[in-house]
């Protein structure tokens, strides 16, 4: 059990990178519209998230510096900053569509209006961050966000027709009602979700926090070989339901209850109220890791005092700019803006901040200063470098894309 | 004086000619005893014939990898020099010059700092 | 990597401000996180404001200050406006910065402790350390 426990900081990671409110809906509406065809760019996503995840673990147990404090020291303050203003507002719009994910998800559980449960989501998240010990936090958030793993029970449970969708993951094409535009939106949209630098933010400074030192390198290595992968197959597995259910019939996916439609109709009362639970601590993770980001990245970038190890009052602008930003999320959700409208838009700018993110974190990670021997090996550096030009080709070409195709629709 | 105002100002020789800008400012902990630690003693600035500034230092400290970043960056700043800080003449806000006779050495940094 | 000649080999440490100092974190005795460093002031040995090239000069104190805006777009904040922290204080030079004294004791943690004071502590279970 211990040894579980001890992965659990990859596994929330993973959660709250993969399967937050934005790319539950993302990766539902993928499997509706294009089937299994987009799933290898999940695999290219996992693997440059475990790449740099991994890097930037290392870095923070033989250094003790997370990423955003490298970010700043290795890039100066205008690129540094700029980062930060791109990543604060990143981080602000994922919460905010996280905590209103909260509520949907609640919505499903009680039939009471989302605008009733915003509030509480809010004060909830809250709590959690200003009084829970991170071991916790990311112990109960972590084991319980597995129950998504129903999602891949309900592909087999639906009995698909194994060909068509092996077919459509191995031989991808773009049919010809979505078009290529579409298809390379989409794309850019699954890898962006997939390599959020939000992630690494939280994986580092998470590392920090649980005083991960050079001994604790191979927990580091199982956390990110277990949580992201994990991740990334639960994010197919939603895709491919849809895909079975959605797609013979050209339904589009727009909403929460049509997500675990598949769920239930693969396995009851009981699968669905699984799910249900799964995706409220899904969310709730995600809200956690959003919120805990965005003081991470300003109170590193701002040489504040920072950590949940630490009380309250002894990093008090950290705790500070995480009850403002709740409290912004709040009132934005409060106007009854869509919660999941605001997601897909801080998908397609992640992708474009990524550069910006994973560049210092390789400059750091072959840097004897931090990293005494343990600089990286050759065949990191090279599969880093492939990923570094996939990355800025994937960030100039977002927002052109984005235009073009409307935003998917 | 502030050190920003020294960073990014530009260098000319004796007889006025641009010979670049300072990118960085060397310092060596020999001067006198100050608390715990010696002084950081001003040793020299590093001037680069081009602007931008060498914020990842690759033409410095000799790492070499990752390999295609490092010979960019490398090949990007080439031409950097030390000047050692008894060869500036004047520090004026927004102009340094250097004396007659300046010699130039070779940036690197020595081994692990 | 270059052409020129050596330079002699330093007796001391070698600290290039922009790879090394500036930018970087400054921790307290206990670790705890004070600021980062913005800029450094450096002085003649002989006390002058403007050193040439004629005279020794030194790094006095490090300067950390509501200078961010300026650092990104240009220009320079008056004097009144940095905090600074005497060299006497630093105790290690590594990636960050170490003091030998308590973040409690500088000038610069006053928004630190203006929050602590008049927001957190006012909020139940702000002094506590988490359960």
């Amino acid at each position: 059990m211990k040894k579980v426990l001890g992965l659990a900081l990859g596994i929330l990671t993973a959660i709250g990178g993969f399967l937050d409110i934005g790319d539950l809906v993302t990766n539902a509406v993928v499997g509706s519209r294009f089937g299994l065809s987009l799933a290898w760019v999940v695999l290219v996503g996992v693997v440059g998230i475990c790449l740099f995840a991994q890097m930037s673990g290392k870095v923070a147990a033989i250094s003790g510096r997370a990423t955003f404090e490298i970010i700043r020291e290795r890039l100066g303050p205008r690129a540094g900053g700029a980062n930060l203003a791109a990543s604060f507002l990143i981080n602000l719009l994922t919460l905010t569509a996280e905590v209103g994910g909260i509520a949907l998800a609640l919505q499903l559980a009680s039939s009471v209006e989302p605008r009733l449960w915003i509030p509480v989501a809010g004060l909830a998240v809250w709590l959690v961050i200003w009084r829970t010990r991170f071991s916790i936090m990311e112990n109960v958030t972590g084991l319980v966000g597995l129950t998504l793993i129903v999602f891949a029970v309900a592909v087999f449970l639906l009995g698909p027709d194994w060909s068509t969708l092996a077919d459509q993951a191995f031989h991808p094409k773009v049919s010809a009602q979505e078009g290529q535009a579409s298809y390379w939106y989409y794309a850019i949209a699954l890898f962006g979700a997939a390599m959020t630098p939000y992630e690494v933010f939280f994986f580092s400074s998470g590392a920090v926090e649980e005083k991960w030192t050079v001994k604790d390198l191979s927990q580091s290595r199982m956390n990110v070989l277990v949580g992201f992968p994990l991740g990334g197959v639960l994010s197919v597995a939603i895709a491919a339901c849809a895909a079975i259910v959605f797609l013979p019939k050209g339904i589009e996916v727009s909403s929460l209850s049509q997500i675990v439609l598949p769920v239930a109709l693969a396995g009851g009362k009981l699968a669905l109220a699984v799910v249900i639970v799964g995706i409220v601590a899904a969310t709730f993770g995600a809200a956690l890791e959003t919120s805990l980001s965005s003081g991470y990245t300003l109170a590193q970038f701002m040489g504040w005092s920072w950590g949940k190890f630490r009380r309250p009052a002894h990093a008090a602008r950290f705790h500070l700019s995480m009850i403002i930003c709740l409290v912004i999320a709040v009132g934005v959700l409060m106007t009854s803006v869509n919660p999941v409208a605001v997601t897909e838009f801080s998908v397609v700018f992640s992708a474009v901040a990524l550069p910006l993110t994973y560049l210092p974190i390789l400059v750091v990670a072959n840097d004897p200063e931090y990293m005494g021997e343990r600089v990286n090996g050759r065949l990191t550096n090279g599969f880093a470098l492939v990923y570094l030009v996939i990355i800025v080709v994937a960030s100039v070409a977002a927002i052109p894309l984005m235009i073009v195709t409307g935003a998917g629709s | 004086m502030i050190l920003g105002d020294l960073l990014d100002a530009p260098v000319s020789g004796p007889s006025g000619d641009r010979l670049g800008y300072v990118v960085d400012v060397r310092f060596v902990l020999d001067g006198p005893l100050d608390g715990l630690l010696a002084s950081p003693r001003l040793h020299g600035l590093l001037v680069s014939p081009r602007t931008g500034t060498s914020f990842l230092g690759y033409e410095r400290t000799g790492v070499r990898s990752p390999a295609l970043l490092a010979r960019y960056y490398a090949w990007r700043h080439r031409g950097t020099f030390l000047v050692r800080w008894e060869d500036v003449d004047s520090v004026a806000p927004g102009a340094v010059r250097l004396v007659d006779g300046y010699r130039r050495f070779s940036p690197a940094l020595h081994g692990p700092v | 990597m270059s052409d020129l000649p050596e330079d002699r080999r330093p007796a001391g440490r070698v600290l290039d401000a922009r790879l090394h100092l500036l930018d970087r974190q400054i921790l307290d005795v206990d670790g705890t996180p004070v600021c980062t460093v913005d800029d450094l002031e450096v002085h003649g040995l002989d006390g002058s404001d403007l050193p040439g090239g004629t005279q020794q000069a030194v790094i006095t104190s490090l300067l950390s200050g509501a200078v961010l805006a300026t650092r990104i777009f240009g220009g320079r904040p008056p004097a009144s406006r940095w905090h600074r922290i005497r060299w006497t204080h630093v105790s290690d030079v590594g990636t960050t910065l170490r003091l030998g004294v308590r973040s409690e004791e500088l000038d610069v943690t006053w928004q630190e402790r203006w929050v602590r004071d008049h927001v957190i502590r006012r909020i139940p279970g702000g002094s506590h350390d988490p359960g």
